[in-house]
């Protein structure tokens, strides 16, 4: 009962961080989460900023030129969405952290199916990704340069799109041969 | 040449997963690395090939500790990595080069080796991937791709070949002919199976990891398969009942 009154709680959450349309708000709440988060909340910083730093860069700096190019460039919108991605993910860090998700979902045995899925995967996901990192530490007799990389990011990008598509594929077959589509 | 001392391991928020394992290895040695999934195979491979770092205990390679300080030196690093080399067990982690021919080549070209292209031709051509040598890796099938992840590292002429579950995705035409090709090969070899039948043919001495993830046993093949409580204990071996019509009874039975 407490896990589904945090998974509410944490929805409602989620959905007033997205309509929220202010710095002031938005920083009010990632002091909030963190303060919730007790001891661990320097984890759970550390943990969201590395989630996020990929795609927050890439947003940030083609934002920055296209509106700089259009003469509308806003360091507050920036600050903005930036400060929305980090209090989004640290507060989904923190309801992990502190909720089991399969309790969370307990209520509903077809949420709870594709919750099992989507973890199973992505644990999939995790041991394939370091034996990805480990073969390349492996084969690395001299520093590694930029070719080499790109190359095998490049390598690692399409076996995981080619893997999920596959998955997805067999999820689906299955999901189905469950009686899971049936009406 | 590689010695660990009491060596444990546990990953982060996890159980151990290598506990207080002493063994060495000369060379020219092929040993075969048995256990049941999850023993902690794959992890003390790891550890062989420098890749993480024990715990607790010590790890030797031709008497020089391997520590990521260790590692740190270049020329030493350079040195152990074209020495003790790993074939993962899903070849497709190792493969991101455009042909195999740059696959193999790969480790070569940084070691500056000069007849690269001489070989590239010799070790493709003993593999039998020498008509593949400028297709993709990632159009090969599953055998294939492993034929030139071997090439790739028997190229460097390694001291030290760590295999990792050498048999587990190859049907059984493959696999005949990989054990046939590790047999003639002169070099120290570390391989893993959980395989009890296929155990034999990888190697002459054998390491039993039990589900404790401790060493409980280092010898023989033949002394092994004498010791059914061992066999037992490690889940290389079930009691199986075997049903007929009339009669119904227990025994040992290898599930490979």
């Amino acid at each position: 009962m407490t896990a589904r009154i945090a998974l509410l709680a944490y929805l409602a959450a989620i959905v007033l961080g997205t309509t929220v349309h202010a710095i002031g708000p938005l920083a009010l709440g990632l002091a909030l989460v963190l303060a919730l988060a007790g001891r661990e909340w320097l984890r759970i910083l550390r943990r969201a900023c590395v989630a996020i730093l990929l795609f927050n860069v890439v947003i940030t700096l083609s934002y920055g030129i296209i509106s700089t190019l259009q003469g509308s460039f806003s360091l507050e919108f920036v600050a903005l969405v930036n400060l929305r991605v980090l209090l989004l993910t640290c507060l989904t860090f923190l309801f992990v952290f502190r909720v089991n998700p399969f309790d969370a979902l307990a209520f509903s045995r077809s949420l709870t199916f594709l919750f099992t899925l989507a973890y199973s995967q992505s644990m999939a996901f995790k041991q394939a990704l370091e034996d990805f990192r480990l073969a390349f530490k492996s084969r690395r007799i001299e520093p590694v340069g930029l070719r080499d990389r790109y190359r095998h990011s490049a390598r690692m990008g399409a076996y995981f799109l080619d893997k999920s598509l596959h998955q997805a594929g067999e999820i689906t077959q299955a999901m189905r041969s469950r009686g899971f589509f049936d009406d | 040449m590689i010695e660990l001392e009491r060596v444990s391991y546990h990953y982060p928020e996890s159980e151990p997963a290598l506990k207080e394992v002493s063994f060495s290895v000369a060379q020219n040695e092929h040993v075969v690395l048995l256990g049941a999934n999850g023993c902690g195979k794959t992890t003390l491979l790891r550890i062989l090939n420098g890749l993480i770092f024990p715990q607790q205990g010590a790890y030797r390679y031709e008497s020089e500790p391997v520590t990521p300080r260790r590692l740190r030196d270049k020329s030493w690093s350079r040195r152990f990595r074209s020495e003790v080399v790993l074939l993962f067990q899903h070849p497709e982690a190792m493969l991101f080069n455009p042909t195999v021919y740059d696959e193999i080549a790969y480790g070569l070209r940084q070691l500056g080796v000069d007849d690269l292209h001489g070989r590239v031709r010799c070790w493709a051509d003993r593999l039998g991937v020498e008509q593949q040598l400028q297709r993709p890796p990632l159009h090969l099938s599953g055998g294939e791709k492993q034929k030139v992840c071997l090439a790739a590292l028997l190229a460097l002429e390694p001291q030290l070949l760590l295999l990792d579950e050498p048999t587990a995705n190859l049907d059984p035409r493959s696999t005949g002919w990989l054990i046939d090709f590790l047999q003639d090969l002169r070099v120290t070899t570390v391989a893993t199976t959980h395989n009890l039948s296929l155990a034999g043919e990888l190697g002459d001495r054998v390491l039993v990891l039990s589900e404790e993830h401790e060493l409980i046993f280092d010898g023989r093949m033949e002394d092994l398969l004498g010791d059914e409580e061992k066999l037992l204990a490690a889940n290389l071996v079930h009691s199986h009942r075997h049903g007929s019509s009339r009669d119904k009874r227990f025994h040992v039975h290898d599930w490979s």
